[in-house]
């Protein structure tokens, strides 16, 4: 279950013309085309299995899955029930170190 | 257009935490839809297994009056709500020999009663070879073969005259059927 889940939507050849594109798209697609993407979501990955926050997040979901019934979950639910606290939870180092690498790809991009 | 690229890295650090923010998502995302499939496809074995350790201790706390924890082994309560001691106090008759047995040690008993035991085998032989001896009825095993039959060796010729004993053994079996 690796690589990005977000895809940008398949763009339909019969709509009207696109509005310009957002920085943040621009980004987007330099981020992916580069395979910088690939390699942030690798080591965010990395980090955040090393430091347990995965395991302190399926920790949640198996108690949810086992007091609601394990047939009962949905993959809806179980975003509802990490979303606060995994992002509350990612350590600042590794927060830090992937901000860094970003912000070191912006530049290089001459964004 | 958003603003120019040499002013403050505000702009900046706005893009850059927006990526992390998806990229943190796309992680969620992941561990959420590998949980679903581990729980739908009841993949972790240990789920029946903690979840009926959870009601049993729930009921055991019930059941304990005093609460005390569960270090104390010797006297912990059953799912029934019984206690039971450490060695079991009920007085059984031994089949073999007719003697009244404590039940919590009537195994030791029955090893050397019926001859799995060293001594048992010895008292077998030893036995054998004076019946041997004494009864022309005797049993058709030789001396050298203590370990066949040795049971029905040593009930013909366990510390009394053959006769006596064997009809003695079949009584007690009639009386058990």
């Amino acid at each position: 279950m690796r690589g990005s889940v977000n895809r940008p939507p398949t763009p339909d050849a019969d709509e009207e013309p696109h509005k310009e594109p957002t920085l943040q798209e621009i980004i987007n697609i330099k981020l992916i085309e580069s395979g910088e993407k690939e390699k942030l979501m690798e080591l965010l990955r990395e980090r955040l299995v090393e430091c347990g926050w995965r395991d302190e997040m399926k920790a949640l979901c198996r108690a949810y899955a086992r007091k609601k019934g394990r047939n009962n979950v949905t993959v809806d639910d179980l975003i509802h029930i990490i979303t606060p606290k995994g992002r509350a939870t990612v350590p600042d180092s590794v927060k830090a170190e992937l901000l860094q690498r970003i912000r070191a790809f912006l530049t290089s991009a001459a964004l | 257009m958003s603003a120019s690229d040499h002013e403050s890295s505000s702009p900046r650090s706005q893009l850059s935490t927006h990526v992390f923010g998806e990229l943190l998502e796309s992680m969620i995302v992941d561990v959420a839809s590998e949980c679903h499939r581990i729980a739908r496809l009841g993949l972790e074995r240990n789920v029946e297994e903690e979840e009926e350790e959870l009601r049993l201790s729930a009921q055991a706390r019930v059941a304990d009056p005093s609460n005390s924890s569960e270090g104390n082994g010797k006297n912990v309560v059953d799912i029934f709500g019984q206690t039971h001691p450490a060695i079991a106090s009920e007085i059984v008759d031994c089949m073999n020999c007719g003697r009244p047995i404590v039940a919590g040690r009537f195994a030791p008993h029955l090893e050397k009663c019926m001859g799995k035991g060293r001594k048992a085998r010895l008292k077998a032989i030893r036995s054998s070879t004076m019946a041997h001896g004494r009864n022309s009825r005797a049993s058709p095993l030789s001396v050298y073969a203590p370990y066949s039959n040795s049971s029905t060796t040593n009930r013909i010729a366990n510390g009394s005259v053959s006769a006596d004993h064997s009809q003695g053994f079949e009584e007690y079996a009639l009386e058990e059927s």
